[in-house]
């Protein structure tokens, strides 16, 4: 029959197309150069300035710097110690309130753009400051009150009071990074591609939803990286990552999540993974301005009927997270463990019987329908409330909705997570201070979820402190009251994993929390080297 | 009078695509989710979300937002997507030629194998081995996941055989430049190393792609062969003694244009829909998910300027389809 020929002819295309892109040869200049594949997720742009999206802050991190980094000390990545990056050395007033920080000469930026001075510093802070187009992190920086250029390589910053954390936010991370006034002021709203920093790789070409190239910065000031190029792949599928990581195609996976399966494959396959610390907390804050909850009965009976081992052992099994031991994490300045209640279902019913809900109650609680962690929280959540009588009317909606929403103050409880600077300053002042209380009346869109203004004068006073020790006690204080206040339901610490093959990347730091995430990546990547 | 017809129907569009650019501008406000919570997550304040609802222009009326949009469109201008950070232009236009290839790829492959067992069976359909067999295998193609036997094939075809690549598109871009620099005249061997690294990573999402249509483009050959031997004609062609190949060859086939056509018409519209997998589990750069993508951040430029690009091609191809028809029955004509 004549199908059949037709049949034999598709055949016939398919077979040529096999063997003629089989015998392809491979590119003979790739095999000498020393390539990083790497798979993430897309960057969306490379202005470090400009966004909050987790492969854009661990991208950015190979592209520039800033005056201060977290320290090395004892062959580990510290959390709350900073040292000399772009600043070599810095002086501070009596008040605390005027830094001097003093550049290191000869510091030059990718693809001629010249060496860095302090016009630069200048301009990297003022244009976020001035919330120019696309800028996210005004907020950071909002007690610099004038930023003044000396001299070339001298830079003062005047600030409107004492900041105890004003170093840490100097640190090369969101707002801390410096790029290239020229390059910046050239290409105006173009900058996110045409990026220009004093890191250790410079951006090369982007194939949009492929890959980024980035190349070894010749001039880098501690040495050109061991590595040629970075190639940075755009890889939304986990289960591909791992397709290529045991095929080689990669070196080092950044996954959505890493499940108990996952990390059973990274083994299977002999990769390694790099875990850091303390990375995000998953926890769940009570809304008191919703009621029942505003009665601490009730929501201390939501902690008691709450198993956060169990939540812990079923999402985050073995080492994959750790159960929660304070509302600050650990690696956060100021940490210490705090006593959370047990799981106990029968004082939960006792609690709200004596607040009047002998029967429970009903609630209804916005969740996001597609990710790892909320769907599954939820239906853990849900069966352990209805065991004491609570029962979570779930409305899933998506991701945007969701945070939408809970700034609409429209959850009774709402489910969080996150990485910030690590110092309980930022945390607390985020998360747990009355300025930041979202309100659709006010319009105010914070992220105090659980309406709370137990802490408000710890913090203040922290922010005025200059005894690094003494501060310490009072967000060890700050931590107390806010257990004590039966206000957020710390379940799970779940560090950062990065699976790697480790037969041909090296990494600097021990796998086991040998760094801190907040960069989302390796903290120092000029020091991964590619093992030939 | 072709060129009036085009012109009538060129005219029609208008209002088609109006509709469609106005059903997908009002969809994503309606939507719930604010953009730039979708671009700031869990790190969202309050002064960088006034910032942000500044910078993308959406503290404007809708109204004169929906007036920019269609004003800015007719220069094929929508503007600056909110999350990636180029023109939505030029990314369409980067995107564009990957689905295109693969679109075009999967039609001649899924043509390619639905048409002759879809009439094989049509014509075989008193013998159950032939048919039900084309028809099972139909079955299956239809109710196989595209993304499941996508990875199934990346797990044979990359992982286990290394035969093909296991992300990415290829080296579009130089293929595009050398087209359009005239270098692949001056330097063959470069432009068909590129070609070649291009149809390289098109094969396994072309095959994916292109059986799994395979399968409904069998279906509808059969049904198309079955009517067409059915009618009065093909009974006389057989009645005054014509061979049965010339009775298929010379009358069936011939006549199965038509239908055909239709289901090529068909067939893109559904391709394109399938492209939004096959992209995903290949990792390959394209249309498709870019549009997915661009609905979930809120990106509303990109996704306005990637459902009108979407709308323009499907009303090309049935207007290209609508003037081959004539072409091919002359019996059609155009008022």
């Amino acid at each position: 029959m004549r199908g059949r020929i037709w049949i034999g002819l598709g055949m016939a295309c398919f077979v040529t197309c096999l063997l003629g892109s089989w015998c392809l040869p491979a590119p003979a200049e790739a095999a000498k150069k020393r390539i990083l594949h790497f798979a993430s997720k897309e960057p969306e742009t490379l202005d470090p300035h400009t966004s909050v999206l987790g492969q854009v802050q661990a991208i950015v991190r190979f592209v520039y710097r800033g005056l201060t980094r977290f320290a090395i000390k004892d062959g580990k990545v510290t959390t709350t110690d900073v040292e000399p990056d772009l600043a070599e050395s810095w002086t501070t007033s009596d008040d605390g309130t005027v830094w001097t920080f003093k550049l290191r000469k000869g510091v030059q930026f990718h693809k001629g753009f010249g060496e860095m001075t302090a016009e630069d510093v200048q301009f990297s802070f003022e244009r976020q400051i001035r919330r120019s187009k696309g800028m996210l992190f005004a907020q950071n920086l909002e007690v610099i009150k004038e930023i003044t250029v000396v001299d070339p390589y001298t830079v003062q910053f005047t600030l409107k009071a004492y900041d105890p954390i004003f170093l840490l936010r100097m640190v090369g991370y969101q707002h801390g990074y410096i790029v290239s006034k020229k390059a910046a002021e050239r290409f105006g709203d173009q900058f996110g591609w045409n990026p220009v920093g004093t890191g250790p790789f410079s951006f090369d070409k982007h194939l949009p939803r492929e890959k980024v190239i980035l190349k070894a910065h010749e001039q880098y000031y501690f040495g050109r990286p061991q590595i040629d190029e970075v190639h940075w792949f755009d890889v939304p599928e986990d289960a591909t990552k791992l397709l290529g990581l045991e095929k080689g195609t990669f070196d080092i996976l950044q996954p959505e999540v890493v499940t108990a399966d996952v990390e059973a494959q990274v083994k299977k396959i002999g990769a390694v993974l790099d875990k850091r610390g303390p990375g995000g907390q998953g926890r769940i804050y009570i809304n008191m301005t919703k009621p029942p909850f505003d009665d601490i009965r009730v929501r201390q009976a939501y902690m008691y009927a709450l198993d956060r081992q169990a939540i812990k052992d079923t999402l985050y099994p073995g080492a994959l997270g750790n159960l929660a031991i304070s509302p600050l994490p650990p690696g956060y300045f100021g940490h210490i463990p705090v006593e959370l209640p047990e799981y106990n279902p029968d004082q939960a019913k006792k609690l709200l019987a004596e607040a009047g809900h002998p029967h429970g109650f009903t609630i209804k609680n916005y969740f996001i329908n597609k990710s790892f962690f909320y769907p599954k929280m939820l239906t853990l959540v849900q069966e352990q409330l209805k065991k004491v009588g609570i029962n979570v009317d779930a409305q899933l909606v998506e991701d945007a909705t969701y945070h939408d929403n809970i700034r609409k103050n429209l959850n009774p409880f709402v489910l969080y997570g996150g990485t910030r600077i690590p110092d309980g300053d930022v945390w607390f002042g985020l998360f747990f201070y009355s300025k930041e209380m979202p309100d659709p009346a006010t319009g105010n869109k914070g992220s105090n979820f659980s309406h709370y203004t137990g802490i408000d004068d710890l913090i203040e006073r922290g922010r005025r402190e200059r005894d690094q020790e003494k501060r310490a006690t009072l967000y060890h204080e700050a931590q107390q009251r806010i257990v004590r206040d039966a206000v957020v339901i710390p379940v799970v610490d779940v560090p950062f994993l990065q699976p790697r093959n480790p037969k041909r990347v090296q990494a600097p730091f021990d796998p086991e929390y040998g760094e801190f995430a907040v960069h989302y990546t390796y903290n120092y990547p000029e020091m991964l080297k590619i093992l030939d | 009078m072709v060129f009036q017809y085009v012109m009538r129907r060129l005219l029609l569009a208008v209002p088609m695509l109006l509709g469609a650019m106005s059903i997908v501008f009002f969809a994503m406000r309606v939507l719930p989710g604010d953009p730039c919570m979708a671009l700031m997550g869990d790190q969202a304040t309050r002064d960088a979300l006034q910032d942000c609802v500044r910078d993308l222009g959406l503290e404007r009326p809708v109204v004169v937002q929906y007036g920019a949009f269609l004003w800015k469109s007719v220069r094929l201008d929508f503007g600056q997507s909110f999350r990636q950070h180029y023109r939505v232009t030029d990314y369409i236009l980067r995107m564009f030629p990957y689905t295109f290839t693969l679109v075009l790829a999967s039609m001649v492959i899924a043509l390619a194998i639905g048409l002759p067992t879809g009439i094989l069976s049509a014509l075989q359909r008193r013998n159950p081995l032939i048919d039900y067999s084309v028809r099972l295998i139909a079955l299956l193609g239809l109710s196989m996941p595209v993304f499941w036997f996508g990875i199934l094939l990346l797990i044979l075809f990359s992982l286990h055989w290394d035969l093909f690549p296991l992300i990415g598109g290829g080296d579009m871009t130089t293929v595009l430049d050398m087209l359009t620099s005239g270098e692949c005249v001056t330097s063959p061997e470069d432009f068909l190393a590129a070609v070649v690294d291009v149809l390289h990573h098109l094969v396994l999402p072309a095959f994916t792609l292109g059986i799994t249509l395979a399968a409904t483009v069998s279906r509808l050959a059969r049904s198309a062969m079955l009517e067409v031997i059915s009618q009065d004609y093909i009974r006389t062609a057989r009645a005054k003694g014509l061979s049965e190949r010339l009775v298929i060859y010379k009358h069936a086939l011939r006549n199965m244009t038509i239908p055909l056509l239709t289901i090529i018409g068909v067939f893109m519209a559904v391709a394109m829909t399938g492209t939004v997998l096959t992209e995903t589990v290949f990792t390959r750069p394209g249309l498709g998910k870019m549009l997915v993508d661009a609905i979930g951040a809120r990106d509303y430029p990109l996704a306005q300027g990637a459902i009108t690009v979407f709308t323009m091609m499907i009303m090309g191809v049935n207007l290209l389809v609508d003037i081959l028809y004539a072409a091919c029955d002359p019996r059609l004509v155009y008022s």
